[in-house]
């Protein structure tokens, strides 16, 4: 259906497909740039353990051959972006770019750290009550918009209440598995305000909420939207004279907004009112630059940071430069093959076992990430405090176990080689976006060999995801969103509903672990928890993991502070304020 | 033309919709709850022939829709971006019908010499060299290792320059994306109008032109000519909708903030507004075109204003 449509619209868009889109659209992305296949053999490079070291900092040889059009910029820095739309306002964009670029605008309540650990900004500290439903912030003294007008607990509450207004359409917040107390009455019935929301003083406001979930605090606790400037106007159910405002930001962090060109460059102005103070470097700029130049633009000095392709090549050609800090990182997601529990030839346990040991998985990541990547074995991102392989099952790759697993469970092999049960080959779909995804060759390969018939299609990810959520799939290959709390990854385990269990995996000492999981704050009771939680998920796999994978970002060495600073990250904005030029 | 529109219409505003999964189905962060109430306020939910008409009564009152993607009116979105890919291929436009006339036809009236045959080498790698490598090798050369020309984008950064500054900065920035494009597309033009010149250099009338004793010069550029490039005017005609509809490549290497990339982005976000938009505005300009062609063509060649009068 889809390459009809393409075929069809390929004299407007003869050069469609040969660009495989990269970036995410939605939520805020991160810049982090995906790695590009290389396919030349691993031989020289040493894998570097990402478990045991998340960031590996490489310093500058020669700062003194940073270019002077870098140099000349003593007051600016200019970090990049890729597809910004122009929506300036937190909570009303829908293009993750656009969340980047209103990071230095709006500061959050409460934001979190690179592994996922709440720290203050907006408010100096905050309470969470016995049965984790209700949130109470504690604003920091004298908070100021950049206009100068003071930023109380009204503002907040004035937040709150327009993201759960009945015509809120921007799909980045979802408020439905925290839901306030009286949302539903504000939202469908005639009340004027919302019931779970309260002012206690200027400083002070608590939120009680009706789910328990572990991202409650930084969702409730988000970036801060101005009643005096904003709300002119604001009538319930009538949310368009803000589209007025999204070009005209107004906030609290660090930068306010200077210009916009479009497609090219946000231009921003530190802001006097910070509640940090004046940052010390008076301008930032945002440019857009392309994937496939970021490597020239930094060479040039027209960019003063960004994040580079995963090679080895990049890599040395960037420790060429003499001036470039470099900083390998982990990145806080995994990748993984979505297994349809639901088909009867899926279904049980020791299947999906075979397919876990039938796959070659290492040899996936080498073909990828050529020593940046490294087999997925924890329902969680390296970088996550949660993160442990204690007990946990690894699935190295032994296909003679897959062979005896699938016999096991009644399957023999026809003339052609294919497994067969009552008349039935076992022959897999696999879905994937990407043309050029090395599991398909690996996959093949290796299923092959253990008799199972492994055929992919390419779709474009709107259309896989319908087939996803329709389950109409056998196997399908996804990467999770960026990673902030342990519950991520695995609370769709626990749910019932197809649409956030796509999988369609059951099993109840899970369902419970997770469950558990999030009715707790304290964190050493929680690591308990996950980990036996791991230790189940990896004895009874609802899907496959894949890899975890690192990311190149490089900083002028002119830039104090770099090594703190990625664009997309939660903490964006804090430590930007704290950047200096040398 | 306007049922042809109306057809087209149907048919991409069908296409479209009916390809599995929306806008909102590739964002795994939304609980179904909320998807339903998103498709709801954007009126997904209704039945399809519904929406269809009630993007039709929009269109016909001037409102073309929000993109879902860009959160703004889908004119104001096309607006900001159409006239950067429009002065790029208006300038690649110009440079290669010119290149490719002047070579064409001079390779004509000397072929099989050695320029000819340089030429027809030429033709081929400009054919065959993907816009990529081409694109990167040139910067790599002139904006890396040279020195003198910018790596991307339209301006510098950060500057603040106006008037004929700014003019002259935006020149300097297009020098790059327009080689690129006009290197790329030459190759075809100039094949097309050498084998145009050569059927008619082979007609009677050449023949009898010289056998009349005319300059060469005169042979060629007052008979020969503009019988060949006759045919072009079709071809001409063709470029309208192409001026307006960005190159997706080339821009994203150059970092060129044109409409390709907007385009591309409606396509696989599926922002419905954007992709119904754009390609409604380029099968007009399609439209638009073969009707200038036919225009034109009676303007030019008489033999066809002869039969109409005929017919008529």
């Amino acid at each position: 259906m889809k390459k009809k449509t393409i075929g069809l619209m390929a004299l407007m868009l003869s050069t469609v497909v040969v660009l495989s889109t990269s970036c995410t659209s939605n939520g805020t992305g991160s810049a982090s740039s995906s790695s590009a296949a290389s396919s030349s053999a691993a031989d020289s490079t040493q894998a570097v353990k990402l478990t045991d070291s998340k960031v590996e900092l490489i310093k500058a040889t020669d700062p003194g051959k940073s270019p002077d059009t870098a140099n000349k910029r003593t007051d600016t820095f200019v970090a990049t972006i890729h597809e910004p739309g122009g929506v300036f306002l937190p909570y009303f964009y829908d293009n993750g770019w656009d969340g980047n670029a209103v990071q230095p605008i709006f500061s959050s309540l409460v934001t979190v750290d690179d592994n996922g650990n709440p720290i203050p900004d907006l408010a100096e500290k905050w309470e969470i009550s016995p049965d984790n439903l209700t949130y109470t912030y504690y604003l920091r003294p004298n908070l100021k918009f950049s206009d100068g007008s003071p930023l109380t607990a009204e503002d907040v509450a004035f937040t709150l209440t327009l993201l759960n207004d009945p015509a809120y359409a921007a799909g980045n917040v979802d408020f439905s598995n925290i839901v306030i107390k009286g949302t539903d009455e504000y939202k469908n019935g005639n009340a004027t305000s919302i019931s779970g929301i309260k002012v206690i003083d200027p400083t002070t406001i608590q939120i009680t909420t009706e789910k328990l979930n572990p991202l409650s605090l930084t969702t409730l606790g988000g970036s801060v939207i101005s009643k005096a400037y904003y709300g002119n106007g604001y009538q319930k159910g009538k949310l368009d004279y803000l589209r007025d405002l999204y070009a005209k930001p107004m906030g609290d962090g660090p930068y306010q907004l200077d210009q916009y060109i479009n497609g090219q460059e946000i231009r921003y102005n530190a802001n006097p009112n910070y509640y940090g103070g004046k940052p010390s470097i008076e301008h930032l700029i945002f440019k857009v630059t392309s994937t496939s130049t970021a490597l020239q633009s930094f060479q040039t000095g027209q960019t003063d940071l960004d994040s580079f392709s995963t090679d080895q090549d990049t890599l040395e050609q960037l420790k060429a430069l003499g001036f470039a800090n470099i900083r390998i990182r982990t990145i806080p997601d995994f990748g993984i093959i979505y297994v349809n529990n639901k088909k009867p030839y899926l279904k049980d346990t020791a299947a999906r076992q075979a397919l876990y040991y039938g796959l070659d998985r290492q040899k996936i990541i080498d073909v990828k990430y050529n020593g940046y990547g490294e087999v997925a074995n924890v329902f969680a991102a390296p970088t996550l405090w949660s993160y442990t392989e204690e007990g946990v099952t690894k699935y190295n790759y032994d296909p003679d176990k897959a062979k005896q697993l699938l016999e096991g469970l009644g399957w023999k092999a026809g003339s052609d080689g294919i497994l067969q049960k009552d008349g039935q080959k076992l022959k897999l779909s696999y879905l994937t976006t990407k043309p050029d995804d090395p599991i398909i060759p690996i996959a093949k390969e290796s299923y092959k060999a253990i008799g199972v018939d492994f055929v992919p299609e390419v779709l474009d990810a709107n259309t896989m995801f319908d087939r996803l959520n329709k389950g109409d799939y056998d196997l399908l290959s996804v990467r999770t969103n960026g990673l902030i709390d342990p519950n991520d990854p695995v609370y769709e385990f626990s749910s019932t509903d197809p649409n956030v269990n796509p999988s369609g995996y059951s099993n109840p000492t899970v369902t419970q672990l997770i469950k558990e999981g999030i009715s707790t704050s304290d964190k050493t009771k929680r690591q308990t928890i996950y980990t036996k939680l791991y230790q189940e998920l990896s004895k009874d796999p609802p899907v496959i993991l894949i890899d975890y994978r690192k990311s190149i970002s490089a900083w002028n060495d002119r830039i104090i502070g770099g090594e703190n600073y990625t664009t997309g990250a939660s903490d964006v904005a804090i430590q930007l304020a704290k950047l200096k030029i040398r | 033309m306007i049922p042809i529109l109306f057809g087209i219409s149907l048919l991409i505003f069908f296409l479209f919709a009916l390809m599995p999964g929306d806008y909102f189905s590739s964002n795994r962060r939304l609980s179904p709850q909320r998807l339903e109430e998103l498709r709801a306020l954007y009126g997904m939910n209704k039945p399809l022939i519904v929406r269809y008409f009630i993007w039709l009564k929009n269109v016909f009152h001037g409102d073309f829709g929000f993109s879902l993607q860009h959160m703004q009116p889908v004119t104001t979105l096309i607006n900001q971006y159409i006239w950067n890919s429009f002065i790029v291929a208006l300038a690649t436009l110009f440079f290669t019908w010119t290149i490719a006339l002047v070579i064409g036809i001079y390779s004509a009236t000397k072929q099989y010499s050695i320029f000819d045959r340089l030429v027809t080498l030429g033709v081929f790698a400009s054919l065959s060299v993907p816009s990529f490598f081409i694109g990167l090798l040139l910067i790599k050369l002139f904006g890396v290792d040279l020195h003198i020309l910018p790596i991307g984008g339209m301006i510098d950064t950060g500057s603040t320059t106006t008037g004929l500054a700014y003019v002259l900065e935006v020149l300097r920035h297009m020098i790059l994306p327009i080689t690129v494009l006009t290197f790329l597309s030459v190759g075809s033009l100039t094949r097309y109008f050498r084998t145009g010149m050569l059927e008619v250099l082979r007609m009677d009338f050449i023949r009898t032109a010289r056998a009349k004793g005319l300059k060469e010069r005169t042979v060629i550029f007052r008979h020969a000519l503009r019988n060949a490039i006759l045919p072009a005017i079709t071809l001409l005609a063709f470029e309208l909708p192409g001026l307006f509809s960005g190159a997706i490549i080339t821009e994203q290497i150059f970092s060129w903030p044109g409409i390709g990339r907007i385009q591309l982005d409606a396509l696989s976000a599926r922002d419905y507004p954007v992709l119904m938009t754009l390609t409604m505005l380029l099968a007009f300009l399609t439209i638009l075109g073969n009707f200038l062609a036919d225009v034109l063509y009676a303007a030019a060649d008489p033999r066809i204003r002869l039969t109409k009068k005929e017919g008529g």
